[in-house]
């Protein structure tokens, strides 16, 4: 406990701000990374076979890469292709990808579970299909995604270590730690810290997650 | 199986609405080509089509080396599994026991490992751990920590898997006179097997995945390998490219294979 208190008191601000950091970078991935997934997942609806070709292959790619190899292309190979988008709008850009190539995948499970009795009523009432997708099948749609979408989040939450692989300017919880543990010996004590910090912001998400599920959650 | 939502959504077009969903597939093709050759444009004004970058594919000392770098992943990643499915068994029995003193503990090991990035286990295992006298080997630096973030994710699933199981499955064989130990092993835990089989294939991918970091602690995986064959060519972008394709097949294979065994069990 002895070397918490003592790293607390070296390097109480950075972990505030490494925290902060961290939460910063799930937010900025995951807003658009949703919005992307919904609006992949509404134009996989439409009657286009080419277009759904290329962005089931887009969500194929996005959802079996490993992050790191994304990241790691984006950082280093892309400006050999003249292409340079700098550290940080790297790592939001690659977990951003991932995170609406998963909601995607999971927002059509959750379409497959609305009846379809619900489009031939809504069809038979002389609704367009536009107006169907908006508000009797997306509606439906994310209520039931409520859970994946928690988990998907959690996951982007930890994901956001790997902005420790590019140089970054500020450092997220992993940077830090790993900062700490090459500076001095107090690795085991940082590490502790971190990951306190993780499961906690975690077990938040996991909470709110959970409240929103019994709001959203429609029973069959 | 009933018909997929979409179908029914655009099921019976008028021919008006055929003609226009014609023309606009015919764009929407056109769009996408356009954005084909507009990559391609810049890998050729960048260069990066020479002959240069891209030559030593063809020699089979590449791909010899690409795919060490591959058995690498796959050794790391079979270990991992191995470890992960056998621990996450015993952290699973300990978050399911009637002792306290055992449920916490094991409870608070899955929230823990399951909360924390394998990339910060990584780091431990890599800068920590040598400093307080225990030295890995760079695979295990790499394995050791996916094993356990493994785990813990598995122990839930084995729960999930437990918890469907139906309860008058456990009365049933207490009944008859099982041990405890015997209704888990014999008659619950089997079950709970066939209900989890495609999640735990699932996990596997993020296994694999995981096994990327292995650059980290320089083990000699597909990531790494990369790295070395960039060193020696200075062809990032083809290496990134094909690297990353492969890491997209093996994935794509093995997330198949999970929505296969996900199919009907009776």
């Amino acid at each position: 406990m002895g070397d918490i208190a003592r790293l607390l008191a070296d390097y109480g601000p950075a972990f505030g701000q490494a925290l902060l950091l961290t939460w910063k970078l799930t937010v900025l991935s995951f807003v658009p990374g949703f919005l992307l997934g919904v609006v992949v997942t509404v134009l996989r609806l439409l009657p286009l076979p080419p277009l759904r070709l290329a962005l089931t292959a887009y969500v194929e790619i996005f959802r079996n890469i490993p992050s790191v190899a994304l990241l790691i292309f984006i950082v280093f190979a892309l400006p050999d292709l003249d292409v340079v988008i700098d550290y940080e709008p790297s790592v939001i850009l690659t977990l951003a990808l991932v995170c609406s190539a998963f909601t995607a995948d999971y927002l059509r499970s959750g379409i497959n579970t609305i009846p379809g009795g619900h489009i031939e009523a809504a069809l038979s009432l002389g609704m367009r299909p536009r107006h169907i997708i908006s508000t009797v099948i997306l509606p439906q749609a994310l209520r039931a995604v409520v859970q994946p979408m928690t988990s998907l989040l959690i996951a982007l939450m930890l994901s956001t270590s790997l902005a420790s692989q590019v140089p970054f300017p500020g450092r997220e919880l992993t940077a830090l730690v790993s900062k700490i543990a090459t500076d001095s010996a107090a690795g085991m004590a940082a590490f502790a810290v971190a990951a306190a910090m993780y499961v906690a912001t975690g077990l938040l998400i996991a909470w709110a997650g959970s409240a929103l599920e019994k709001k959203a959650r429609i029973l069959r | 199986m009933s018909r997929p939502l979409q179908d029914i959504l655009f099921g019976a077009p008028s021919p008006r609405a055929r003609t226009v969903t014609r023309g606009v597939s015919a764009i929407a093709a056109a769009v996408l080509l356009l954005l084909a050759a507009g990559v391609a444009l810049r890998f050729q004004s960048a260069g990066q089509l020479d002959a240069r970058f891209w030559a030593f594919f063809a020699w089979p000392t590449t791909w010899t080396f690409l795919a060490q770098g591959l058995l690498g992943t796959v050794a790391s990643a079979a270990m991992a599994a191995a470890i992960a499915l056998t621990l996450g068994l015993v952290l699973v029995l300990g978050r399911l026991a009637r002792l306290r003193l055992v449920r916490w503990p094991s409870s608070a090991a899955i929230e823990f490992l399951r909360g924390t990035p394998t990339l910060l286990l990584i780091y431990v295992c890599f800068l920590v751990l040598p400093s307080v006298g225990i030295k890995l080997s760079t695979y295990w630096m790499l394995t050791l920590p996916i094993s356990l973030s493994t785990a813990a994710v598995v122990a839930e699933v084995y729960r999930a898997g437990v918890l469907a199981v139906p309860r008058g499955q456990t009365d049933a064989a207490r009944s008859l006179g099982l041990t405890e130990a015997q209704v888990f092993f014999l008659v619950v835990f089997p079950q709970a097997l066939r209900y989890i089989v495609p999640a735990l294939v699932a996990q596997l991918v993020i296994v694999v995945k995981d096994t990327t970091f292995g650059y980290v602690v320089t083990y000699g995986e597909l990531m790494q390998n990369a790295k070395v064959l960039i060193a020696n060519y200075h062809a990032l972008v083809p290496v990134y490219l094909v690297v990353a394709l492969l890491y997209c097949l093996v994935n794509y294979a093995i997330s198949r294979a999970s929505q296969r065994l996900g199919g009907p069990m009776h």
